[in-house]
């Protein structure tokens, strides 16, 4: 009884204590952003979220491309599905990657399943990234936070059925992508339902050769539900399933025979503009994920082997949005989540036991935590920002078998207990009608991943090395700072910024002698080890232009500069890159020409196996118009990506695994 | 109420846990060789006195086997825990008699009621039938006797036993792979017994070799890190660690040198599990 009560005067502590930006937006979405711009980052996200506008419109897209092109990120290449994305070179746990708010962890050791993988376009409702000062206060990071907020149930009055149906194919592949939309809402209820079915061959790259194993096949489904308990309040219910097979990873010596996703989620919104706490939800939510990998259809393996993974986790944050005054404004978060995971390594070898050994031995990771990001409004021209971050975090192993394991690699004691503190500050300066500019200084931490502490000879097919972890690693500690300056006119907009990050302890595999490898035909054994230090440094523009109203040009510029103590390259840096687009808008049809440009990367890592990549320039075209069917708006877009056949490949994509070449699409979308 | 629960439950719990300790004491008490296969019995004549042998194995293998035998007062069936036992195995190939090495329990009070030994059968039964002579000094009647039981002796699925002529001394070595006996990933004991033999009827410790332990998984070719080296402990035993990374088939590649003379690298203990 004393539990029950201590339990619901916790959790309405939190509510109380959790008013701010909460990522419940308003139907509305170009208010959420407007919003958005002035509260929450110091990154003018307007700017970005007019990109991802852009960007959008082209409706075959998959969330990748999309992705791909904002300035800061980048993706990180094993296969023609599941890229993993990378904040400003820093991805993985560096990083986090949330849906809605909340913690999903891949269960692939090879890290083929990164969570973006579980929101198609159709389901995504907006995109929130915010980069390393600010990028914290949903969790310790050094590099950022990338958010995928999922689409949200439409209310309206009375009852009403409305959806969409799409169908798309592409060539390269000669994949097909079928997707359903539907929103149900009557009275006070509201419903959405989507499903999606990508099937992808082996696609061909420039030149016509075929990529083996580029395969991939999936379904996608989600269902939402709201209730409406009063004027400004809601109780929301999401669910994501996510299964994925026959997966090819041509770039690692295996694939993914099943992945399967289950993502819950229940959450009390609040929702009353013009009271001083006027936002704030309260989330509970559970996800699981299982991964097979296996090799099954490799030719020429020398050992059979299936590598099953799992993962686990259960979360719950409360967060709010408060208005403290007409100049101060507060977003506090408070959560706390519970990961396990576990992975297993099979091999069969005729006539033998077979050899099974954990490569994620049994885990898990607790962590609570707290942030908030204030901001003041001091006059007309200053607008001040701090961000904090305190994260309690508890990594332990959690089975006998697991202690077994790692006390092989000489570790005894594997439990890990860290507070991580995260702090920055932003100034914004309004210098004129038309130039602003932000400064902005930080410091974060990150715990150290599962991998890091607890992988047991994991192959890593860039470098061909098996990588084992290391319980004793301190967290990566990052001094960060960032200066942007962006220039509007009535005609558009300009932003251009440059970053340098210090990272202290930065966590780095080193050759072990003394261990032999695994994997066969492995160069050797690497330990996790942390370098005393390393630096990222680079540029990032955006120009959104729109000289005539039928014309819009966007074009993305960044560069990165990556070095460890020693000056020597960082490994998986992408080169100086541009991303170029021109769209006219003529009575119906739209025409758009886009150019990829990326320069030559020479800077690279010999010691992660890597070589020279070439740069390259591409071009797209793509085009499209609506038209009434049976009386409702039917988009029909196609184009050719890739005009000119180039046979290329990204400095990230592993394996040096040429990408697709020419390839035309044609894309029908039907909204009744 | 509510008060008189808080009260009480310490109490429940507190009982409770002592009930199942006792209990398990109890049994423990009870049958000290609960778990174990009884492997021969018999009565040693003059020391009236009834002998039974146990093993932890359920077979007798081939190489080093540790035994635990249990005597009785034959006449009030009580246990004889004050005793001097002497053994004496012998392999019996009609043309010629050899025996093996053994280690005589190393005290006369019995352990846990029972009295802990070894013998090590350096072959199987089949070109000769293996015997194995207890000679039993009751010191609670202070009656003497003996008996000779049977023992067959089978090859293990992996061999746990070699031997090789040594390059230094051309002296022949018996190496009997003891630990790991319930093999796991991890890391896990590692001991052998090293016998000379010096006559038929002598097969002393050997103390002199030091012994390189490297592990292997002979179909993938790979060892494992932070094995420690088996060195001399006493009566021939040599104890270090050896781990595994994953379970499946391991050969534990043997090299013995005396000095910095080679006696041997070519012997290995294949571990599957």
């Amino acid at each position: 009884m004393k539990q029950l009560f201590l339990l619901v005067s916790f959790s309405l502590c939190l509510q109380a204590g959790a008013q701010v930006p909460v990522s419940t937006m308003s139907d509305d979405s170009s208010r959420s952003i407007e919003l958005r711009e002035i509260q929450v980052s110091s990154k003018e996200p307007g700017n970005r979220q007019r990109m991802l506008h852009f960007y959008r419109a082209n409706q075959s897209s998959t969330l990748e491309d999309i992705l791909s092109r904002l300035p800061e990120l980048s993706l990180l290449r094993r296969g023609s599905y599941g890229m993993e994305p990378a904040i400003r070179s820093l991805s993985g746990g560096q990083i986090n990657v949330l849906v809605d708010g909340m913690r999903i962890h891949g269960a692939c050791t090879d890290k083929m399943d990164p969570a973006t993988i579980y929101i198609e376009p159709l389901n995504l409702e907006n995109l929130q990234l915010q980069t390393g000062t600010t990028g914290f206060v949903n969790g310790s990071a050094i590099g950022g936070t990338l958010n995928l907020k999922t689409a949200i149930p439409v209310c309206h009055p009375g009852k009403k059925i409305n959806g969409t149906i799409s169908s798309g194919y592409q060539s390269a592949a000669r994949s097909i992508h079928d997707a359903f939309q539907l929103n149900y809402s009557a009275n006070k209820w509201a419903f959405l339902g989507t499903a999606s079915y990508r099937k992808s061959n082996p696609y061909r790259i420039g030149g016509g050769e075929k990529i083996a194993f580029s395969q991939y096949e999936k379904i996608n489904y989600s269902f939402a539900s709201t209730f409406r308990l009063n004027a400004f309040s809601r109780i929301k219910a999401d669910y994501i399933g996510d299964n994925g097979w026959n997966t090819g990873y041509p770039a690692l010596p295996m694939d993914v025979g099943y992945a399967v996703a289950r993502i819950g989620a229940l959450s009390l919104q609040h929702d009353k503009p013009g009271r001083p706490v006027y936002r704030w939800q309260v989330k509970l939510y559970a996800n699981q994920v299982r991964h097979y990998m296996d090799d099954t259809h490799r030719p020429a393996v020398p050992v059979h082997m299936d590598m099953p993974g799992r993962s686990l986790t259960f979360g719950l944050f409360a967060e709010g949005e408060l208005k403290l005054n007409s100049r101060q404004e507060l977003h506090i978060i408070a959560d706390a989540s519970s990961t396990r995971l576990r992975a297993s390594m099979t091999m069969y070898e005729p006539g033998q036991l077979p050899m099974y050994m954990l490569t994620w031995p049994d885990n898990r990771k607790n962590q609570y935590g707290a942030g908030l990001n204030w901001s003041y409004r001091a006059d007309s021209n200053w607008l001040l920002q701090s961000a904090l971050r305190l994260d309690y975090v508890s990594t332990a192993l959690s089975s006998r078998e697991a202690k077994d394991h790692i006390s092989v690699l000489g570790f005894t004691n594997a439990s890990r207990n860290e507070i991580l503190k995260n702090i920055s500050f932003t100034a914004n300066r309004k210098l004129s009608q038309w130039l602003k500019s932000s400064v902005s200084l930080g410091y974060a931490e990150r715990m150290p991943t599962a991998t890091e502490l607890y992988g047991f000879y994991l192959f890593n097919a860039q470098d061909g090395y098996d990588y084992t972890g290391n319980p004793g690693l301190k967290p990566e500690q990052s001094i960060q700072g960032e200066v942007s300056v962006l220039i509007h006119g009535k005609k558009g907009q300009f932003r251009a910024g440059v970053f340098y990050n210090h990272i202290a302890h930065f966590i780095s595999g080193a050759v072990n002698p003394s261990f032999s490898s695994m994997t066969a035909g492995a160069n050797g054994v690497k330990t996790y080890e942390a370098l005393p230090g390393a630096r990222l440094a680079g540029i990032e523009s955006s120009l959104l232009l729109k000289p005539l109203s039928r014309l819009d040009i966007v074009s993305t510029l960044r560069y990165t500069d990556g070095r460890d103590h020693n000056g020597d390259p960082l490994p998986m840096i992408a080169p100086l890159k541009n991303t170029s687009s021109v769209r006219y808008q003529f009575s119906k049809v739209f025409l758009q020409l886009e150019t990829e440009t990326a320069a030559d990367q020479r800077r690279i890592s010999r010691k992660y196996g890597e070589d020279k990549t070439n740069g390259y320039i591409l071009f797209h075209l793509r085009s499209g118009f609506s038209f009434l069917l049976a009386g409702k708006k039917t988009d029909l877009q196609f184009g050719v990506e890739n005009l000119f056949d180039k046979k290329y490949h990204e400095h990230l994509d592993w394996g040096n695994v040429a990408r697709p070449g020419r390839n035309g699409y044609v894309m029908v979308k039907w909204q009744f | 109420m509510k008060k008189s629960v808080c009260i009480l439950l310490p109490f429940c719990f507190l009982s409770v846990f002592i009930l199942l300790t006792a209990c398990s004491k109890d049994k423990a008490d009870n049958n000290p060789t609960a778990g174990m296969t009884k492997i021969s019995e018999g009565y040693a004549a003059g020391a009236a006195t009834k002998v039974e042998i146990y093993s932890k194995q359920s077979h007798v293998n081939t190489g080093y086997n540790k035994f635990y035998i249990a005597l009785y007062d034959s006449a009030s069936g009580n246990r004889v825990e004050e005793a001097h036992i002497h053994l004496t195995p012998v392999m019996d190939m009609g043309m010629m008699q050899h025996n093996a090495p053994f280690e005589n329990p190393v005290s006369e009070t019995a352990s846990g009621h029972l009295f802990p030994c070894s013998v090590t059968f350096v072959m199987p039964s089949g070109s000769g039938n293996w015997t194995l002579e207890i000679e039993v000094h009751n010191h609670v009647t202070d009656k003497e006797g003996s008996l000779v039981l049977p023992v067959t002796v089978t090859d293990p699925a992996k061999s746990r036993q070699q031997s090789f002529t040594a390059m230094h001394n051309g002296a022949k070595y018996f190496i009997s792979l003891i630990e790991p006996s319930s093999p796991r990933v991890g890391i896990n004991d590692l001991e052998l017994a090293i016998y000379k033999k010096e006559a038929m009827d002598s097969w002393p410790a050997d103390s002199s070799l030091t012994v390189t332990m490297i592990p292997e998984m002979p179909s993938m070719g790979h060892s494992s890190p932070n094995n420690v080296n088996p060195v001399h402990t006493g009566n021939g035993h040599y104890k270090g660690k050896v781990n595994f990374t994953m379970t499946g088939l391991w050969r534990l590649n043997l090299d013995f040198m005396s000095g910095s003379a080679v006696a041997d690298t070519t012997r290995f203990f294949d571990v599957e599990f």
